[in-house]
Order: C-alpha cells, then structure tokens, then sequence
C-alpha cells in the first residue's frame, strides 16, 4: 500500500506531541502518533486503497480521500474498526443538503451531531446508556473527535480561520452517539430514514448544544411532550424562530411511559409538529421586540414536517430526563443519513 | 527512539482559487456587490456604493443570495464576468 502524504521523522512520541500542537493540526488534546503502519491498517479494515475518493467539498472543491481521514482518525485515538464509521459520517457531511461549509464556518457555531444505529455499534462497544451524550466510550468519543480533526486538517475548520464560531459548544470536540436499540421497541433512527434494517447507519446533523430537560411528574406522554416542546419553543424564542432538524433524547424512564401507553416514534413526531410553534409576537417578551415587524401574529413552527425530528433512544436507565438538540440554524442543512458500506468485491464466507 | 509520522493536512493543491487582477482605477468601472442578504449589510453596501460612484465607478450591481450560508446561486455568478470588480464576503 503506498500512501501519497508527507512523512516526517520525529524524535519520539513527546515530539510528535509537540510538533502537531506547533502546526495547529489538533485541537489541544495529545494525539496518537499517526505512522504509516496504523494508517495502513484503517484503511485495511474498511477495505478502501489511499486514493479512495470519499468525496469532495463543493464550495472549496477539496478531494477527501480514505487515506487523509486514516490519518485523523489514528490521531484522534480510532481503532481500525472505527474508521468505516468515520469514512461514512463523512460522506453524509458531503452531501450537499448538509452544507458543510455553511455549517462548520457559521458565527453560529454548531457542531456536527453523529448518530450511529446498526449492529456496528455493538461491535464496537458503542455505549448508548450512561452519559450518552457525553463520551460514554472509546469509540464514540473517537470517531467524533476524528471528524472534528479532519475538519481542522482538511477543510481549515479551525477556530479563528475557517470556524469563525462565535461561541461554539463542548460538542466540537466530540459529538457522537449510539442509540440504545436494545433497550428500545422503537425503530432505530436510520429505519425511519429509509435504511435497510439491520444494516448499520451514520446520520449526521448540524446541531447546537444539548439542552437538558426534567419531567419526572407524569406519566401522560402528551404531558412529557410539553417538557420537550417548551425547551424548543424556548430556543425559537431566544435563539432562531426558523423550522428545522430539532433532535429529541429520550432515556429509558421516560420512554417507558410512552411504550406503555404504545406511542411510536412516529406518534412522538407528529404531537411536536403540532404543538411546537410560537408567535412572532413572542420575540418581544424576550428582548427582541425589534425583529417583530408586523408579522406579530404570524406563527412559526420549529418542524417543516414531522419528519424533520429525529427522536432517539439513548441515555442511562434512570432519571426522568431528556434533551432537545437544537439545529445549527432553522433550513439551512439538512441531517443526512448514510448506509455503512460493504464492499462489494469482498469474497462472501 | 524516533517515530515517522504523516501530515494530517489537505497539503497539496489547496490553492485552488486565487485573488483577481487589481483595478488601477475605478473611473468608469462597473463593480458588483454580492450580499449575504443579513440586515447589517443593507446599510453597510449602501454607504459602500455612494463610495464607489465618488471614486468614479460608473455602475453599481446588487445581488443578494437567497442563502446566506450557501454559496452565492448560478444566476449571480453568471453575471460575475459583465463586471471589473466584485465586492463578496460576510456582514452581519
């Protein structure tokens, strides 16, 4: 396998330290030396030569190839059998409905929302449970911060060049998760997107920070919709009015009440299409009585469709808790869900 | 004990777009204005033109994109090459 990109030769691991800290190609955190040899071995697993072309950017028209995300993904600590899942969360970003530019060099400053279904995520030791959205493991918390540095290294998205985030959010560094499908009798977020079932899946969404939320005083699913449909409202309210990709995260307590009571994912969906939307008017009660104009009654809906929610299982067995992860700005990028691919030259056992 | 590591980076061919030729001049010139479409860049663009029609500029374009994230659409670009200088970038 020959491999096109520069070699260096340091002088041991606490000087590749430094010397990828001196060239702005990590994001602060220490990196795993990326030698040609693991690099080889990613692209090994995932069955794809150097030159393989996973996609290219379209407003600055870069070639992203299998080899340069290799490379981010060993520093960013991956496993070979991690990297099929980063090479597909990429190919999603490229997709044009996503905007990648837009969304990563936005003063809005969101991070891209990795959600990934399918029996992968158990072969991986995915963890869709405890601390779900916050680096539950190894291979979530790697196979989001890879994105995050190949963006840096690939796409120049690096705070102050191309990243011109205002603020940003702690998910930069890693924004990854598995759904809990085992613990779920919902379908798996990518079934409801038009994948095959039990074909594994990336999804991919331009979302702000995960907004906690507390309902553990009902058990009407309605009511629990309220929770969720408040902190929307609250967002379209402080932060942008427009319809987008909003996600929900729903743990195991309160998911339970909307078993028992047989709500479907695609039951949660339609009560938020109908009930999230506020009134232009509303601008006013929260400073921005400015932007009012005369559509004061108009009203907005945080869904174009019910489909625009994703709702996915996740999070620890107890606690009546549940997040809204806003989108990065109203339309503008769209989730996109992509397949993890299978070769399709591979000798079948 | 020495390590041989790679570049992570695009490296190569990344120059993919470079700057235009400098007018000497703006006298008699038609420059285009590319705007994002934000609030901000209303008044902003505005006062740019009065500055541009004092230092001589003969014509003044405005297009606004329909996404102020996106790239600006085909309709607009296509109008790039009917003027000597464009003014593009972002404004809130």
């Amino acid at each position: 396998m020959e491999l096109a990109s520069e070699r260096f030769l340091l002088d041991g691991i606490v000087a590749a330290q430094e010397f990828y800290h001196s060239r702005k190609w990590t994001d602060g955190l220490p990196v795993v030396p990326p030698t040609a040899e693991a690099v080889e071995k990613c692209l090994e697993w995932a069955m794809l030569p150097p030159d393989h072309l996973v996609g290219i950017e379209p407003v600055r028209a870069r070639r992203i190839t299998a080899e340069k995300l290799a490379i981010n993904s060993v520093m960013a600590g991956c496993l070979p059998m991690h990297f099929p899942v980063v090479v597909t969360a990429f190919t999603a970003m490229l997709r044009e409905p996503f905007l990648l530019h837009g969304a990563t060099a936005s003063t809005g400053g969101c991070a891209i929302l990795i959600v990934v279904n399918g029996p992968i995520r158990q072969e991986l030791g995915m963890d869709g449970t405890f601390n779900a959205l916050g680096s539950s493991d190894r291979a979530t918390t790697t196979i989001g911060r890879a994105v995050r540095l190949a963006l840096y290294n690939l796409l120049d998205v690096r705070p102050g060049d191309v990243d011109r985030s205002t603020l940003g959010h702690p998910g930069k560094i890693s924004y990854c998760l598995a759904e809990d499908e085992e613990n779920s009798p919902w379908l798996p977020l990518a079934e409801e997107r038009d994948i095959p079932q039990h074909a594994s899946a990336v999804t991919v969404m331009s979302a702000g920070a995960p907004r906690q939320l507390m309902n553990e005083w009902t058990t009407e699913p309605e009511q629990i919709l309220d929770t969720f449909c408040a902190e929307i409202k609250a967002s379209m309210r402080h932060y942008s009015i427009y319809p987008g990709n909003y996600a929900i995260v729903v743990p195991p307590q309160l998911r339970t009440h909307f078993t028992n009571a047989g709500w479907s994912k695609a039951d949660i969906r339609q009560y938020v299409f109908e009930n999230a939307k506020i009134y232009r008017r509303e601008w006013a009660d929260c400073g921005k009585g400015a932007v009012v104009g005369s559509r004061g009654d108009t009203e907005y809906q945080a869904l174009s469709e019910p489909d625009d929610l994703l709702v996915i299982a996740a999070g620890g067995p107890a606690g009546g808790f549940g997040a809204v992860i806003p989108p990065w700005f109203g339309p503008k990028s769209k989730a996109c869900t992509v397949a993890i691919g299978a070769c399709v030259d591979c000798e079948i056992q | 004990m020495s390590i041989e590591v790679l570049d992570p980076t695009y490296g190569g061919g990344a120059n993919a777009f470079a700057l235009a030729g400098r007018l000497a001049s703006l006298e008699g010139k038609t420059v285009g204005i590319i705007s994002n479409g934000k609030r901000g860049t209303r008044p902003f663009f505005a006062s740019l033109e009065k500055y541009l029609k004092q230092a001589g500029a003969a014509r003044v374009v405005w297009h606004t994109k329909a996404n102020y994230s996106a790239p600006a659409e085909a309709s607009i670009t296509a109008d790039v090459k009917n003027w000597d200088a464009a003014f593009v970038g972002i404004g809130d």
